[in-house]
């Protein structure tokens, strides 16, 4: 393979790499943020209940966490161990 | 330590076949906790409970809080399970905070071998609690339903693997990354921030693993006919 191929097929897989991992974390830090607003206004309506919220709360933000860290492991797939390298021979 | 750590290394080969770190330190926490539970068992005393013992009744009874928050009823046999899990993937996650170890759990083959033991309790459980053929039904009480339950089994054992290795392996390479930058004192927080990452994944891990395990068993609280397992909180 060609230095200058090479040299495109990295700055392509780094750029598309930066793209996908900045979409992905807006959109789990937008719902991660609407969830807690929630468990917030309910915990200020009903503090009896804040305990219970508040344990579901670190929970279901574990769960919500790991939509972002899918994303993360794609990309590290696509930085690290490239499944298109193969086909340009590197 | 650079970035490179973060992924597994091979220690040494027993007749050609690799083996890596990740095993070695598996292997140290079924060391330790082999010990502490027959050290814990020729130790315990009912009367005047030293402070050790306090700690193991205190996580032994959260866990029989959270089967009864979700809907669960706390059979011995399961709250034992979810200890033994809760306790193997904490100390697993948190062996990577010691200086001279690593999370075993940052590599995709553990974790995985964690999910497939998370999905046999499942089939166990339900088959005992159950009945084989009563267990075979409920798979497809609707016939519809018989590939969306096979397909669901798939798909969340990849995604709790997933889950755990992502969240590990995103720590590390904060960690790897930081240090790169600020050696002394910079990975103090993200440090300290993968630790509580850690032990939030372990609970994470059980809880998925309880629910799971209650869907497969049915409704367990009006099942109070069987004789077995008076542990209701």
């Amino acid at each position: 393979m060609a230095p200058d191929q090479l040299f495109r097929f990295s700055i392509i897989t780094t750029v598309g790499v930066l793209v996908t991992i900045v979409l992905g974390t807006i959109t789990a830090a937008l719902m991660e943020g609407r969830a807690v607003a929630k468990a917030f206004e309910n915990m200020a309506r009903q503090p009896s209940v804040a305990d219970t919220i508040q344990a579901l709360l670190l929970i279901v933000l574990a769960i919500l966490e790991s939509t972002a860290i899918y994303v993360l492991l794609v990309c590290l797939v696509f930085l690290f161990a490239n499944p298109f390298s193969g086909v340009f021979g590197l | 330590m650079g970035i490179q750590d973060v992924f597994p290394k091979t220690l040494f080969t027993i007749y050609g076949i690799p083996v890596k770190d990740t095993v070695v330190h598996t292997s140290i926490v079924v060391a330790i906790l082999s010990a502490l539970a027959i050290w814990a068992n020729g130790n315990f005393r009912t009367w005047d409970p030293p402070k050790w013992q306090l700690l193991l009744e205190y996580i032994v009874e959260y866990i029989e809080n959270l089967i009864d928050n979700m809907g669960g009823r706390a059979f011995p046999d399961v709250v034992s399970f979810l200890t033994t899990m809760i306790l193997f993937v904490g100390i697993a996650n948190l062996l990577g905070a010691l200086p001279v170890f690593q999370a075993p759990t940052r590599s995709l083959n553990t974790t995985i071998a964690f999910a497939l033991v998370s999905l046999g309790a499942t089939h166990y459980f339900g088959v005992k609690r159950q009945g084989g053929l009563e267990y075979l039904k409920s798979l497809a009480s609707p016939v519809i339903m018989l590939p969306m339950n096979l397909l669901s089994m798939v798909s969340r054992t990849l995604s709790m693997a997933l889950r755990l290795f992502g969240n590990i392996v995103a720590g590390e390479i904060i960690v790897a990354v930081f240090f790169m930058l600020l050696p002394v004192l910079g990975p103090l927080p993200m440090s300290l921030l993968s630790m509580l990452t850690s032990v939030l994944q372990a609970l994470v891990f059980t809880v998925l693993t309880l629910v799971y395990i209650i869907d497969a068993t049915g409704s367990m609280r009006g099942s109070s006919s069987s004789s077995e397992g008076t542990a209701e909180v």
